[in-house]
């Protein structure tokens, strides 16, 4: 068996596909992971892949030229998930490929992400809707904060790397602001400036004082927003439990209503 | 009334969200628009909730009342001139710094406003128009915006908002005109219906507008809802999913809400519920609803005359598929997408799923998992290939039975001993608790198979 270790990013794992493909020794020999295993199997030969630009962007134009965009956003969005490697589940990285496989050998995209009976497209499947469902609930519970300068900045701990799809959507919604957005778990920052793209960096640079230096206005905004957040509930319906359920407690502190759960 | 000047706007936020909480409609669904790179806001079509209450309702919107100093007196509501509560009322600007400034933050999807009547119907439309209009042409907000239209304003007015709004709402507030006029005799039906109406209008005409002219300006593009409150006058479920079914059919409305019904006044002429507010009905009502727009039922195959309420312990479409047992075993390789929606346990994603992935293979019940099927509701009612999952009975009492047995199936109310509305509904059901044990062991027997 071949394992071909693959960077935990969507270029290290289409490079791992593109290299599988290229070894030529044959699929059924080969295996593909994200990150070091915990374990190195006794018979296995592992071969670590080096991210490449080109290669990504081969693979990417073959699958969106024959499958189509529907079928490359499914398999974005499961290289974008964040779940841990475990034993028990297949690697997205290999999920990844062979689906691609799949796809190759039918000729139809859309139909082979729909045989959700094989395995490894049941896995592409719940991982897009794992990383789907978390993307949402940071487009809803994900809170700006104005500092000094009038910057709006967001802290988030998401999961699965969803920034480029948030910085998408505040850039189509905020046009005119500056704003910032933190990804704390995979240390990234979306900066977007007013009426300009988004960029994405890492957070090295990033002053973690200077984001926490509010604007004046900002207490009384947060003040007021609780307000209204405590007399919008309704007394004699009161669910602590059903509250809970909606707004799952991993995103409570990134919300300025942080206090008012219970 | 008790009219306090010179209130900040903390102290005029609280007391006319409060004056607000009862109205139900809280979505920003509806409308897909995107930003234009300028102005600030974008819609989402499915709607985005930004957090959750305590009492467990979404707040998606800004929801207040532009003022509570109403000169109505309807009996059910809070904010009636007789009533003693403390009184506000915004300036337009008020609530354009709040909805800009919430809004910015990501608190809300954008505003919803309605109002007490302030001196007229005309003159509070005017100062609602008004805000409106500084919010999208001064403030440059491209966001969600859901607003009430007042009954008996003038139709020149309720038109001029529609323009700016998404959504626009007319509460028909009790399900019937009877009581309506018992409970909130400044109101009639002619004064909730004819602006429903004029609204509906509006958007047929606007759809042919913009076929001729695609930039034309768009009159209430995510359609119009209402709610009604349930509980305060008699009126059976059956009476109430009625008026639903003709709203949805004669006025295009996209959502017809339910409200349980609590006694806010004290008032003697409206029912005492100290069990609270009638949640489980209220519940029952919003399933029944979604069979009406997403699958295909009308009200008259869930309820009738003899059967004038839902079933306290089943969801309305298992109640009829336990009534409708000649309809099935539903074979899931070959029955229509209209069919499989009538299986309970199979929702309409899952109905979709099921048809798309069929046309490539044979679906077997571990298959249907995976699309997400409710097996342990569905069991009973489908076939993979002619073979049922267990061997099972296609019997009325077996089923229900079985499906009891399984204690998340029934509502939490009624699990956690007697629920305070039992009264109310007319429970053929058997009683929880007579369910022998055997079978509740025979059916752990067969789900372990």
């Amino acid at each position: 068996m071949y394992v071909f270790v693959c960077e935990d990013s969507l270029e290290g794992i289409f490079t791992g596909v593109y290299d599988a493909c290229a070894s030529r020794l044959g699929h059924r020999n080969i295996r593909l992971i994200t990150g070091e295993p915990e374990n190195y199997e006794l018979f296995s030969e592992y071969i670590h892949v080096t991210p490449s630009d080109e290669k990504t962007g081969k693979v990417i134009r073959t699958i969106t030229s024959r499958f189509g965009m529907q079928f490359y956003e499914s398999i974005y969005q499961a290289a974008l998930s964040g779940e841990r490697h475990s034993v028990k589940k297949m690697d997205k990285a290999d999920a990844i490929y062979e689906t691609i496989l799949l796809a190759l050998a039918s000729g139809d995209g859309q139909k082979v992400l729909l045989s959700l009976g094989e395995p490894c497209v049941y896995r592409i499947f719940e991982l897009c809707r794992a990383t789907n469902r978390e993307a949402c609930h940071h487009l809803e519970f994900l809170r700006f904060s104005e500092l000094e300068n009038g910057v709006l900045f967001a802290t988030i701990h998401p999961k699965d790397n969803v920034l480029p799809y948030l910085a998408e959507h505040f850039t189509d919604r905020l046009p005119m602001e500056n704003f910032m957005i933190y990804d704390a778990t995979h240390q990234t920052v979306a900066v977007h400036k007013a009426s300009m793209r988004y960029i994405l960096t890492d957070a090295t640079d990033l002053d973690l004082e200077k984001v926490n230096r509010y604007s004046e206005s900002e207490q009384e905004f947060r003040r007021l927003w609780l307000t209204f957040f405590d007399h919008i509930a309704i007394e004699a319906r009161k669910n602590p439990h059903l509250q809970m359920q909606l707004i799952p407690k991993r995103y409570w502190a990134d919300t300025p209503e942080l206090s008012r759960f219970a | 009334m008790n009219i306090q000047q010179n209130m900040s706007l903390m102290e005029k936020l609280a007391i006319l969200t409060d004056a607000a909480k009862y109205d139900v409609a809280c979505t920003s669904s509806g409308v897909d628009r995107k930003g234009n790179g300028r102005d600030m806001g974008n819609c989402i079509a499915a709607g985005i909730c930004h957090s959750f209450a305590a009492d467990g309702r979404c707040i998606s919107l800004l929801k207040i009342l532009f003022t509570n100093e109403c000169i109505f007196n309807c009996a059910y509501c809070q904010n009636n001139c007789n009533s003693d509560v403390p009184r506000a009322s915004f300036t337009p600007d008020e609530v354009c710094e709040l909805t800009m400034e919430f809004y910015r933050r990501n608190y809300i999807e954008g505003l919803f406003l309605s109002s007490g009547i302030l001196v007229s119907p005309n003159y509070t439309m005017e100062l609602i128009y008004q805000t409106l209009y500084k919010l999208r042409n001064i403030h440059r907000f491209n966001g969600y915006i859901h607003v009430k239209a007042i009954p008996g304003a003038d139709p020149a007015l309720i038109e001029k908002a529609g323009y700016l709004a998404d959504r626009m709402s007319i509460n028909l507030e009790l399900p019937t005109a009877d009581g309506l006029k018992k409970l909130a005799p400044y109101k009639s039906r002619t004064t909730i219906l004819k602006p429903m109406r004029q609204i509906q209008n509006g958007i047929t005409e606007n759809k042919n507008e913009l076929i001729l002219y695609r930039k034309a300006p768009k009159f209430v593009p995510a359609g119009q809802s209402t709610q009604m409150i349930i509980g305060a006058t008699p009126e059976s479920d059956f009476q109430i999913m009625q008026v639903s079914e003709a709203l949805y059919r004669n006025f295009d409305l996209k959502r017809v809400f339910y409200s349980a019904f609590i006694n806010v006044n004290q008032d003697s002429a409206l029912p005492m519920l100290p069990g609270g507010p009638p949640l489980l009905r209220e519940h029952r009502l919003y399933q029944a609803d979604w069979l009406l727009r997403y699958y295909d039922f009308t009200v008259s195959e869930l309820l009738s005359d003899d059967r004038p309420n839902f079933n306290i312990y089943l969801d309305p479409k298992c109640d009829w598929a336990l009534r409708h047992l000649e309809y099935f075993p539903v074979e899931i390789n070959r029955a229509s997408y209209h069919t499989l929606l009538r299986v309970p346990g199979i929702g309409y994603k899952s109905a979709e799923r099921i048809v798309k992935a069929r046309r490539n293979t044979t679906l077997t019940f571990s298959d249907l998992k995976k699309i997400g099927v409710v097996l342990k509701r569905a069991l009973y009612f489908i076939t993979c290939s002619g073979r049922m999952m267990y061997n099972t009975k296609l019997e009325e009492n077996y089923i229900c039975e079985n499906l009891m047995a399984d204690r998340t199936q029934i509502p939490k109310d009624i699990r956690n001993s007697g629920y305070r509305q039992l009264s109310l509904f007319d429970s053929g059901m058997l009683d929880e608790s007579t369910i022998p044990q055997s079978h509740i062991i025979a059916s752990e027997m067969t789900a372990s198979h």
